[in-house]
Formats: structure tokens, sequence, C-alpha cells
């Protein structure tokens, strides 16, 4: 085995040298794997959540065997982030670097394998929260982009599209307060919690907007009924789902 | 003025910057710890207020990581991102604000380590050179070099085998033993071509460890002056005897030695580096002097 092997193919696979190498993750069309991968992406109360849960069921009924991965919720790592968060030590590089830990962990011990498993892996928020955060707390763009380059493309990169006070009138209905990194309060944009969101979502929703056509993003309008949001997910869902593993027991 | 390896952290201002960044490298048992242990409190001596700081040290990631390598069961993308997070804590809240105060900053490992720890797990050297691109570039890299002979018997027979160490994550199929030897070999090789790469100034460290003291002082003190002239004598009269032997590696022996100045004035300053950033409430002084577990 040549250790001192050079070979720039992204992180994954190099230690298996009888197998095929696999693709260039993030410049690649999609990967190549026999599972399929759908990600919602979008500004906190976007509605993201509520139409993969959606999304979710249908799968499930269908007779795929459907795994979800959430943003922030490696075992081996959230505990981390969990601190750095409490104790507001996070700067922006290192709220970056240890997101990306997290992402990783799940990358490798859950979405990669069951990928080539052949599972339907559903992700809330993906590398493009990672890009449009990181970006919208000032790291360089280059950078963040690099940093995730282990990641696997999605099948499908759903994006929620929603004006800035439609999502900011559904969060702060919903909730009493916001936390302190989720409202950007780090970047001291202001001291008043409501305003330093609106100021930092937006940079995030420019970031979003950016990352449309640079990575190929489903737009979808989440102004749009809920219902009537689901059908769209649900027709791009099928027609990216021909010749997908299903279940041999069906629930 | 201080250069990064091409890209800036938010924030970073390299303009003052001033102290000396010192990087200590070696693999496994290269007597890296021994020989920190004794240039803090010679540089303390000397009249430098001295930081020292190595991996997983950070009030952030160190216990996570820690904790995540008790298990076994980290894969070296998460790994690699996790000695990162480690390491750009330490290098914005430790690092760069020491260096900021104009301390001599003595760092245990750099980012050359955790390069070639991914390196010989395959991953991307590429990928990880662009992460570390927001690094500082030290004023020196000493590379403690050990053959892999040397290197045997020094860690095998003072400490036992260690998962990590021996690279099992990498060769589960091998025992302790040749995974050991394959696993530091590789390492070896990663660092001579860093070494190549990055100019380190190699000292053979398989002797003597107070030869090796003594090479590092000369060259540090170069460093330090780069005009030559002879630094200030200490304000008190230390006797040499009471430094750190060759045979001595504990950190009580070190701490035991250093001066009254400076565990009056430079330990609680340092300490209060953090506390003024307000970032966190480690303000102990414990979490400087331990090594990585």
């Amino acid at each position: 085995m040549d250790l001192s092997s050079n070979i720039r193919i992204g992180p994954f696979e190099i230690f298996l040298p009888t197998q095929p190498l696999p693709p260039e993750p993030q410049r690649g069309p999609s990967h190549d794997y026999p599972g399929r991968l759908f990600i919602v992406e979008g500004i906190d109360g976007s509605g993201k959540s509520t139409q993969l849960s959606l999304l979710h069921k249908w799968l499930e009924s269908r007779g795929y065997g459907v795994v979800f991965s959430e943003w922030n919720s490696s075992p081996l790592v959230k505990d981390t982030t969990k601190l750095g968060k409490k104790k507001k030590m996070l700067t922006p590089a290192t709220f970056s670097l240890i997101h990306s830990t997290d992402f990783a962990d799940r990358t490798e011990k859950s979405i990669l394998p069951l990928l080539k498993a052949g599972a339907v892996v559903l992700c809330d928020r993906y590398v493009y929260t990672a890009f449009a955060r990181d970006v919208a707390r000032g790291m360089d763009r280059q950078w963040v982009r690099h940093l995730y380059e282990f990641a696997v493309k999605p099948t499908v990169a759903f994006y929620f599209r929603v004006p800035l006070e439609t999502a900011i009138g559904r969060i702060t209905a919903a909730r009493d307060c916001l936390k302190y990194y989720e409202a950007g309060m780090d970047l001291g944009l202001s001291d008043d919690p409501i305003q330093s969101f609106r100021i930092f979502q937006g940079r995030i929703l420019d970031e979003y907007e950016r990352m449309v056509d640079e990575f190929g993003l489903t737009v979808i309008d989440a102004t749009l009924p809920v219902e009537e949001q689901q059908v769209l997910v649900r027709q791009i869902a099928q027609s990216n789902l021909q010749n997908a593993t299903e279940l041999r027991i069906k629930p | 003025m201080r250069q990064t390896y091409g890209k800036l952290l938010p924030g970073m201002k390299l303009s003052d910057l001033a102290g000396k960044l010192i990087v200590i490298e070696g693999t496994d048992g290269a007597g890296r710890t021994t020989q920190i242990n004794m240039l803090k409190p010679w540089l303390e001596q000397l009249g430098h207020a001295v930081l020292d700081t190595g991996m997983t040290r950070s009030p952030l990631a160190g216990d996570g990581i820690r904790r995540a390598k008790e298990g076994n069961n980290l894969g070296r993308v998460t790994q690699s991102l996790f000695y990162a997070t480690d390491f750009i804590d330490r290098l914005e809240n430790e690092i760069a604000p020491a260096l900021r105060a104009g301390f001599v900053v003595l760092t245990d490992r750099y980012i050359f380590s955790l390069m070639a720890r991914a390196h010989v797990r395959g991953v991307d050297p590429g990928w990880i050179k662009a992460i570390y691109s927001v690094a500082l570039q030290p004023d020196a890299v000493f590379y403690l070099r050990v053959g892999i002979e040397e290197l045997i018997p020094r860690v095998v027979f003072s400490r036992g085998f260690d998962y990590w160490e021996s690279g099992m994550d990498l060769f589960p199929r091998l025992d302790m033993y040749e995974s050991y030897c394959n696993y530091q070999k590789a390492l070896l090789a990663e660092f001579d071509r860093l070494s190549e790469q990055y100019k380190f100034d190699t000292i053979d460290a398989s002797a003597e460890p107070r030869t090796v003291f003594s090479l590092l002082q000369e060259r540090i003190l170069k460093v330090l002056d780069p005009n030559h002239h002879r630094p200030p004598e200490p304000v008190n009269n230390m006797d040499q005897e009471k430094w750190p032997s060759a045979g001595s590696h504990g950190e009580e022996s070190a701490s035991a030695t250093e001066s009254y100045v400076a565990k009056l004035v430079f330990r609680p300053f340092v300490a209060s580096l953090r506390h003024a950033k307000g970032s966190n409430g480690n303000g102990n002084g414990h979490s400087w002097v331990h090594g990585e577990r």
C-alpha cells in the first residue's frame, strides 16, 4: 500500500485501492451511488422542515428505505457545538469548523454508507446552509466551499424561497426569543435581537440567491400553500426515483 | 509583518502580532514535551513572557476530541476537522492574543502534525492545506527527528501501545506493534516531505535530551535576537542544577523551577488574555500545561 499517495481525489476512498474511485463529489453532476439524496434548504421560517417531513412520510408509504439526517446532530460532535454556543466561545471560523466536523461525521458514518446501500437519504439543511451562514459571518466564500469538498452532491437540493419579512413574521410569531447565534448576535450588528436577526437573515438570503445558479438549486416558492408546495416536491422527487431500491417488506 | 499561508480569518490583524511564534514538531516520542518543559522556564529566566500550547488543549474542542477518540470510531475527515477546530480556537484565542502582547509562543506541534496525520490517512493534501491557509506562519519550526528504530523503545517501553498512536484506525487487521511501525514510518516519511516543503530546522533528536536542549537554545536565541546580542542576564540567580535534568520528563519538575516572576506576573496575565475576550470560563492555569492525552 502506498502511504505517501498524492492522488488528489477528495478525502474519500483513497485507502480502498481495489474499489473503483468515486466521482469528485462537488464537481460532478450528481453522485453515482445507488441511493438518492434529497436535501432541503432555506432561511429560518421558510417551511422547509415541514415539507421534508411530508416528503418523508410519502416516501415511506411508497416502500422506500428512508433515512433522515438533521443538521448539527452528530452524537460525537454536538456536545462541543452546544458548549461553544452556550458559552459564546465560537468565532466565525470555529463556528464554521465545528459545523463542518459534525457534517463530516454524519457523512462518514451515515450519509455516504447509506447512499451506497441504496437508501433514500433526507437531509434537513446541507452544505449550502454552511455556505450561506459562514459567509454571512465574514468567512471567505472559497475557503468555506473548499472545507466541504468531501460532501456528496445531492440528487436534488430543494431551496424554499421566501421573502425576508414573511420568514421573520413566522419565526417571531412562533418563538418567545431568538437564540444568540441564530440571531447573528455574535456579529454585533445590532443590540436588538430582532433587528440583528433581520440583518443577518438578509445576508443569508443574499447568499442563498447567489447559490441558486452556482449549484443548480431547485427553487420552490415557499409562499404557496403547504399542499401545493408538497405536490411539486413529490413530483420532482418521483422523477428522480427511477430504479431506486425499494424495501421488500413494505411498511 | 507576519504572514498567513494565504487566507486571512475575519478579525485577524497581522500588523500587531509582534511576539515570536516557535513551533516544536516531531512524531510521538520525539521528546517535544520534554524540550518545551525545559525551554519555557529558560525563556522566562531570560525575561520573555511565554505561552505554551499544544494539540487538543483548546477549551472549545479539547474534551470533545478526547471523548470522540475513546470510542475509536472517529472517521478521518471528521478527525481532521475536529483537530482543525481545536487548532483555530487556540490560534484565535490564545496564540494571536499572546503574539499581540509580545509573548514568545512555544507550540507543541502545529499544522504540520495535523497535515501529516491527515495525509497518511489518505485525506487529500490539497484539501487540508487549504483549510490551514489561514494559519500564521511561524518564526521557526524545529523538527525533532527520531528514526523508527529509536522511537519504538522510547514509546513502547515507557507507556505501551496506544490505539491512535499506533494508527489502528488505519491498519485494523495488523497487531498493534506492526500497525505502530507502519503508521509511524508513514508519518516520518510525511514529516520529511513537509520538512522540505516548509523548510523545517531539523534537529537530530536521537541525541541526549540535554544536547537537544542546547541546540534548541542556540537556535532560539537567533530567532529572538537576529543580531546575536546576548540577552540580559536573568534577574534572579537560579541555580543551573535545579533545572530539569536530561532524564526528568515530568511537568512537575519543570514548573517547580519556574521563576517567581514568571509565576506572579506572566501566568495570570496569560490567563487574563482569555478573560479579556470574555469568551469562556476556563481561566485556571492548568489548561496551559497539560499535554495531549
